[in-house]
């Protein structure tokens, strides 16, 4: 009986994998249309003449939706994420957030009038990276990779490769230097996040 | 013996009294101290930064940060404010211009003779068509810009980066580019251009670097104030950006292998 059972279930799992697989595997056209999907509504909010406050919550919901914030703000603290507190971890996560909000909503008024083009897109491992080149008036045009995964079952942005820099290593190398002129002290981070955005008003 | 003191590069007197600068400076500031072996994830911090002279390098980027607010910036403000942005674009494609002698060079030595045609191109049809290089027209016609400097074609070599630098007046670096730049220099053709007894060419050429310098620094200025206020710590940012930009800049040149082999050759060679 538990031979017939191991059996049935090692079949069922066997019966499973390749739609494992198919879920797990990168698919680049997916990505392009879910990256479309995202960009018109970034740029919604971008031309919408609305206040920074109602342009700050739109871009918010935007970005909860569409961007791995949590894996991110992980990835960006690096080994000190294994030795931090859970409250530690919480506390930061949840500052991550504002400081991202932050940091893109101010930056918003320069990019009215911006325009994207989509280009090639392309597995890589369990990622696909989907090439844009971003048009500002007045400015060069800009080469952004965006890279894609999916994240519990949906497709998320794990990254920004901006000319080649990804925003998320910068901000992770960024973390790892002040932590480590900081006793790597956790908590000293999460104070200068939040002095970091007492000042960004 | 004035015009003795003319006859050399314009920058070697002054890079002279900067190296006696740097290695003063060097000698009194010192290295990084690498973590206790006991640590391995400290150490591989260590080694992934690569900055073993970063207290070094932390004084320079103070220095530079300095000149930039009370000189650089300023001038970079000002140009921004008074020059329209026609003839900044303008300006930056006659400098663009220039640089083709030394484009052209590196993007023969890195073997890349589609580039190296490019760039050939684009310096014939700007110079002539753009009117000497005002206006950018080779793009359009199918000729894009695209990055050479002697840093990536000892990257092409298989020269490795080596440790962080910050530079005084360069800014970040490394060994290879910090050599790039010197062999640029040197490589270039117009550096040699009446290198006689014609102090209307010497002046010329301090014009050209003032200019390439604030040209630059204008349209880095966005970024830049960004990174100062959105980054913990503006140095690590910077280091951080330099290298992954150069990364991406190899890269893109190793990948481009555009026309290198011509067409029929690839059909019958698969």
């Amino acid at each position: 009986m538990i031979r017939r059972r191991t059996i049935l279930s090692l079949l069922g799992s066997m019966a499973l994998m390749p739609i494992a697989v198919r879920q797990s595997k990168a698919s680049p056209e997916k990505a392009t249309a879910f990256l479309k999907v995202v960009g018109d509504r970034l740029i919604g909010v971008i031309n919408s003449g609305g206040n920074a406050q109602v342009r700050r919550s739109a871009l918010t919901q935007i970005l909860n939706e569409t961007v791995d914030v949590d894996g991110i703000a992980k990835f960006c603290l690096g080994r000190f994420w294994r030795t931090a507190s859970a409250e530690q971890q919480k506390a930061y996560t949840a500052l991550f957030h504002e400081v991202l909000v932050t940091n893109i909503s101010t930056k918003l008024g320069e990019y009215k009038g911006v325009s994207y083009t989509i280009g090639r897109a392309r597995a890589d491992g369990d990622t696909d990276v989907v090439s844009t080149v971003v048009e500002r008036p007045n400015n060069p045009p800009t080469n952004v990779d965006w890279v894609i995964a999916e994240v519990g079952a949906s497709p998320r942005i794990v990254d920004v490769l901006a000319e080649g820099t990804s925003l998320r290593l910068t901000q992770r190398q960024d973390y790892a230097s002040y932590l480590q002129h900081n006793n790597n002290n956790v908590d000293a981070l999460i104070g200068a996040m939040k002095t970091q955005l007492a000042q960004a008003g | 013996m004035r015009s003795d003191r003319r006859s050399r590069l314009p920058i070697a007197g002054f890079h002279r009294r900067l190296a006696c600068v740097c290695a003063l400076v060097f000698s009194l500031v010192g290295c990084a101290e690498k973590p206790p072996a006991d640590d391995p994830d400290a150490v591989a911090d260590y080694e992934q930064t690569n900055d073993p002279l970063e207290p070094t390098n932390r004084v320079f980027y103070a220095v530079n940060n300095g000149v930039d607010t009370v000189i650089l910036r300023p001038l970079a403000l000002t140009y921004g404010a008074v020059v329209p942005r026609p003839v900044r674009t303008g300006v930056r494609n006659v400098l663009t211009n220039l640089g083709s002698p030394i484009q052209l060079a590196n993007d023969l030595m890195e073997a890349k003779p589609k580039r190296a045609g490019d760039t050939a191109m684009r310096f014939l049809l700007n110079t002539t068509v753009g009117l000497l290089g005002v206006f950018d027209v080779a793009t359009s016609m199918g000729y894009p810009d695209h990055d050479a400097d002697f840093g990536m074609t000892l990257a092409s070599w298989g020269v490795p980066e080596g440790p962080f630098l910050f530079l005084p007046v360069l800014g970040p670096s490394d060994p290879r580019d910090a050599i790039g730049f010197g062999v640029d220099r040197v490589i270039d053709p117009f550096m040699w251009i009446g290198n006689g007894n014609i102090p209307a060419i010497h002046d010329l050429k301090w014009a050209w670097f003032s200019l390439n310098a604030i040209s630059a620094r204008e349209r880095l200025e966005d970024p830049i104030q960004q990174i100062k206020k959105t980054a913990l710590d503006p140095y690590a940012t910077f280091r951080s950006l330099y290298r992954q930009h150069r990364a991406a800049q190899i890269e893109t040149m190793k990948a481009d292998s555009s026309g290198t082999v011509p067409a029929y050759s690839k059909k019958t060679s698969d």
